[in-house]
């Protein structure tokens, strides 16, 4: 960095990033005070370690190859020509853009003077990879083993999404060019796939003991700690403004990035490198936020777990759109979206005895699912990137977002890369043995050994009196 | 080990190296422990995740006797 305009532009966007990694760990936070606020006292300890635990895990993976997948996808490959290179194939040639950079012992993989960018960049990625499996965390409290839950935070965290990612949430992945996919704020990238996930997971997993009456009724079990529920999700909230902002590239010249001559034009963009303001996705995300909370208060009849997590479904609903909604068609937007999660997660678990203890697959995967069907509709024929315009189906260049296209999109979220390796990968650690805990622990508590061990000592403390 | 001795050296060269961190070269043995560390982590906590689950699934647990263990009073 030689020119100081130069270098300022570097260091703030270096540190605009930075900043959003620090807000979005507040997701994870949240996450993890409302699972423990949702589980029964006997199973408080083993839920949050869960929980924390992948992050490491996920962290790890996503630097062995998680962020290496992401930058070599774009393609399929053999989907549709990279703009960089030309090829269909995975990109790992010499271009700024390679995959080749990202492998784990790449030397931009870590403390680099010539790269400001990279290592924050891979951090905001990777912490909506925690996001993705925490999503996952939640919906399967209180019976799954830790083993397999880290198996499948991994898979989701660092294969599945950002397999997505590289599809549908790069500005050269091939499901833009093919079919006018467009997913500005991941209703479908980060939420639909994980609930599709979750989903999975939970077909093989089966209910916690005592969720459905003999007669198949599903009984309510709802959250012990209802200010922990509460915290949390506030926490979530806060977190996902900053995941707005990481969405987002702060400053760029779309003049001689579209290669139109003479023309400069800076502006933040999405992901996709296309024009929009943080000033007015604030506005739809807090418009969306207003809408889910609205909706959530009428449908669950005024319930407090279902009206905070409606406002998380609302602005996961309008989320795919809401770098060019209006705030007014953001809230309508989310307000259909938790209507349809709502409805749709009671008749999935009364139909399918389906136990999701937190509403996961509702509120990320069908409120996400929702929103990209309905962005499809609501940005018909608007460009899904700046690069060049063609139509569907062809692959050279970029289709406009359609209904149709964002149709396949949802599916290829929730069902192709979400609910199906979900289920796939839980039937393996099934048949290992190695995906539920016993009955008799479940039924103790996961945490009973644990207390049992500290029981002595805890009695003696409480019972001193020097 | 040290792949900077004299900042100014280093940053005045014609070309200035970007890489600054120890041990510039020996990427691929890092990341070789970081898979071993990964993996192994997988393995020990499962086999004691194993033990531990079998040790209490052995005693036939009623609904309510992790009350008994409430130590918050």
């Amino acid at each position: 960095m030689t020119d100081e305009l130069g270098a300022l532009t570097t260091i703030f966007t270096e540190f605009y990033y930075w900043i959003t990694v620090v807000l979005m760990f507040l997701i994870h936070v949240g996450f993890c005070m409302y699972e423990v606020g949702a589980s029964r006292y006997k199973h408080h300890q083993h839920t949050l370690m869960k929980n924390t635990m992948l992050i490491p895990l996920v962290t790890v993976t996503w630097f062995l190859f998680g962020w290496w997948i992401y930058w070599a996808f774009p393609t399929g490959p053999g989907l549709a020509p990279s703009i960089m290179n030309e090829s269909a194939a995975l990109i790992t040639d010499e271009s700024t853009f390679s995959a080749k950079w990202y492998v784990p012992n790449s030397d931009l993989m870590a403390v680099n003077l010539g790269d400001h960018i990279s290592g924050v960049f891979w951090a905001a990625f990777l912490l909506f990879s925690w996001t993705a499996a925490s999503i996952v965390s939640g919906a399967v409290i209180e019976r799954i083993t830790t083993f397999a839950f880290g198996i499948l935070a991994i898979a989701i965290g660092s294969v599945f999404w950002t397999i997505d990612a590289a599809w549908g949430w790069h500005f050269d992945g091939w499901m833009l060019k093919i079919l006018g996919y467009h997913d500005a704020y991941a209703s479908g990238v980060i939420h639909a796939v994980a609930g599709g996930f979750a989903l999975g997971i939970l077909m093989v997993l089966g209910p916690r003991i005592g969720k459905f009456s003999s007669s198949g009724e599903p009984r309510n079990i709802g959250p012990r700690n209802p200010w922990l529920v509460t915290i949390g999700l506030f926490l979530i909230y806060t977190g996902f403004w900053g995941f707005y902002a990481a969405c987002n590239i702060p400053i760029f010249n779309l003049g001689p990035e579209y290669g139109m001559e003479g023309v400069t034009y800076f502006t933040a963009t999405n992901i996709y490198v296309t024009p929009t303001t943080l000033s007015g996705i604030t506005m739809n995300f807090l418009m969306s936020l207003s809408g889910g909370l609205l909706a959530g208060y009428v449908v669950s009849n005024k319930d407090p777990f279902w009206t905070y997590s409606s406002g998380l479904a609302g602005i996961i609903c309008a989320s795919a759109g809401n770098d060019l909604y209006h705030p007014i068609q953001a809230l309508i937007i989310a307000m259909i979206g938790v209507v349809i999660a709502y409805n749709l997660h009671y008749w999935v678990e009364r139909t399918f005895k389906i136990d999701d203890a937190v509403g996961a697959v509702a509120v990320h995967g069908y409120a996400g699912v929702a929103g990209l069907i309905i962005c499809g509709f609501v940005l018909n024929g608007y460009p899904s990137s700046g690069y060049s315009v063609g139509s569907m189906w062809v692959g050279t260049d970029y289709a406009a977002i359609n209904p149709l296209g964002m149709f396949i999109g949802a599916i290829i979220m929730f069902v192709v890369l979400g609910l199906i390796p979900g289920w796939i990968i839980a039937k393996i650690l099934h048949g290992m043995g190695k995906l539920r805990i016993p009955r008799e622990v479940e039924i103790a508590g996961l945490d009973y050994s644990m207390l049992e061990s500290a029981k002595k000592d805890e009695r003696a403390v409480s019972s001193s009196t020097r | 080990m040290a792949t900077v001795t004299n900042w100014i050296d280093h940053l005045s060269a014609a070309e200035v190296k970007g890489a600054v961190y120890p041990g510039v070269g020996t990427e691929g043995v890092l990341v070789i422990i970081l898979l071993v560390i990964w993996i192994g982590w997988h393995v020990m906590t499962s086999a004691s995740e194993d033990k531990d689950l079998a040790q209490a699934a052995r005693k036939r647990h009623g609904a309510n006797d992790h009350k008994s263990n409430i130590t918050d009073w």
